[in-house]
């Protein structure tokens, strides 16, 4: 009777925006994103490459409820960096890795596509 | 064997940058007691080790390097293939996103002429929400609620089957969908008698036409899967449009019959085990890890045949005394099996999935700034 829509799992809904930005006030080097309509998918993938990163000393995600459809993605830096250039960081590193993957299984593909044409 | 404890960093064949045997082995194998696995987390960060001046951090170069795909098996339905040197988290997010979020074609809206079998009206549009089409769905459009619905976007069915009165019962098996390329039959009925007659889509041309489609026909990829039965004097007749939807919204558009991944197991003997209790040792073993390797004069010992074949259901650490066979997993490499529904490839699939993460990190960055 309460459950939200299906399709509020990942539609964007008008007037939001998908990352927001908010800086620890207590902490330096402290910022938390909060990222709408993603889940363990995106935020895990983002906390394992932002551990990645030699300059990151605090990284971590949660989603706050279940229903609620949005992560929390809380970073801490040494100062030199800060935490939007580590979360731009990570992600364009992942796009490269993602890239590199992608090819890897394409040329594999091919190759064991001309195998079986070959009918090894 | 002393079990003096010595700190590592006292170790004297170890050099600085890399971890003495027993360290690395805890931190790339998961192993599997008897109770529970233990060293399961993947000690991933940076700063793992720093003390013993190991550089844990993973860089482009240094990915790029470690990393393999290797293809063991590929059908027209499934695909196994291995993936070295990516983390859990890479694994298990492409897991989801081929269960939710790669697109497909399925029946969402269902316009009902005529039922008059015992099945009823709500039940028959759920099963043929569930037949899986022939159709790819990288050359439509998704359609959302403002749009008109056109040969870019849907797909129109058309069902009309009757059972003659006096004949025996008949099933309606999902075959007899007609794929209509011209869009919508039916007329919407207006009061307004002079306008001209429009129906419920609006189709510029025939799809036929369109050359995406027109190399085959758009029909359903099984054509046993029965429908309804009819009795003598039943009749079904409708009109079901195919969208274009992912996953999450409804299981429906699911691409993937079953998507798994596992790890590499590796099944180590750390004790000779000869005679009798080789042949126990096999025996035991339901996936035939282990063989039996003669060694002349009569005497026989357990080697580990074929440690990738093992389930870790955990059978041969049972009774035996601890660490005689040591179960591992080696937690950066995967083994991913894809099964296809059947609109596109397995193959297909794992790359569009691979397309859909890359762009979900595009849209993220584009966002922020």
């Amino acid at each position: 009777m309460n459950a939200p829509d299906r399709y509020e799992r990942f539609v964007v809904p008008e007037g939001t925006k998908k990352v927001s930005y908010e800086r620890d006030t207590k902490i330096v080097n402290a910022a938390a994103f909060t990222i709408e309509r993603e889940e363990h998918t995106v935020g895990n993938i983002l906390r394992m490459q932002l551990h990645r990163d030699p300059n990151v000393l605090f990284a971590g995600y949660k989603l706050p409820h279940p229903l609620q459809y949005k992560i929390i993605v809380r970073i801490q830096t040494t100062s030199q960096s800060s935490p939007t250039q580590a979360y731009t960081q990570a992600i364009d590193d992942l796009d490269k890795e993602l890239d590199y993957l992608k090819k890897s299984f394409e040329d594999e593909k091919n190759r064991e596509e001309e195998k079986l044409r070959r009918g090894y | 064997m002393s079990k003096k404890k010595v700190s590592a960093l006292d170790m004297p064949d170890v050099p600085m940058g890399q971890l003495p045997e027993h360290l690395n082995l805890q931190r790339t194998r998961l192993r599997c007691k008897a109770d529970a696995p233990i060293h399961t987390e993947s000690i991933q960060y940076s700063g793992a080790y720093a003390s013993m001046g190991v550089d844990s951090s993973v860089d482009i170069k240094k990915f790029n390097s470690n990393f393999k795909v290797e293809i063991v098996r590929l059908t027209e339905d499934e695909i196994e293939f291995d993936m070295i040197g990516i983390d859990a988290a890479l694994a298990n997010a492409f897991r989801r996103i081929l269960i939710a979020e790669v697109p497909t074609m399925a029946i969402k809206k269902i316009l009902m002429v005529n039922n008059t079998s015992v099945i009823p009206d709500e039940v028959l549009a759920h099963r043929l929400g569930l037949i899986p089409l022939d159709a790819d769905p990288r050359v439509f459009e998704y359609l959302s609620e403002n749009d008109e619905p056109n040969e870019r976007n849907t797909i129109v069915y058309k069902l009309d089957v009757s059972c003659k009165k006096g004949s025996p019962r008949i099933t309606v098996k999902s075959d007899q969908l007609k794929w209509l390329p011209n869009g919508s039959e039916l007329e919407i009925a207006t009061l307004d008698k002079s306008s001209k007659v429009k129906s419920y889509t609006s189709f510029s041309c025939s799809q036929n036409s369109l050359p995406e489609i027109s190399k085959k026909p758009l029909g359903v990829k099984h054509d046993d899967i029965i429908l309804a039965q009819l009795g003598p004097g039943q009749e079904i007749e409708l009109e079901a449009h195919a969208v274009k939807g992912i996953g999450k919204d409804h299981a429906k558009w699911s691409p993937v019959a079953a998507t798994w991944y596992r790890m590499l197991p590796e099944v180590v003997l750390s004790e000779e085990v000869k005679g009798q209790d080789a042949e126990k040792l096999v025996k035991k073993c339901p996936v035939n890890v282990f063989d039996i390797e003669d060694l002349g004069n009569g005497d026989k010992k357990a080697v580990v045949a074929n440690s990738r074949a093992c389930t870790l259901c955990g059978e041969c650490i049972r009774d035996v005394s601890e660490g005689l066979v040591k179960l591992r997993h080696v937690e950066d490499h995967f083994i991913f099996t894809i099964e296809s529904v059947g609109a596109l490839s397995p193959d297909e699939l794992f790359i569009e999935a691979v397309k859909i993460l890359e762009e979900k990190c595009h849209r993220q960055i584009v966002q922020l700034s």
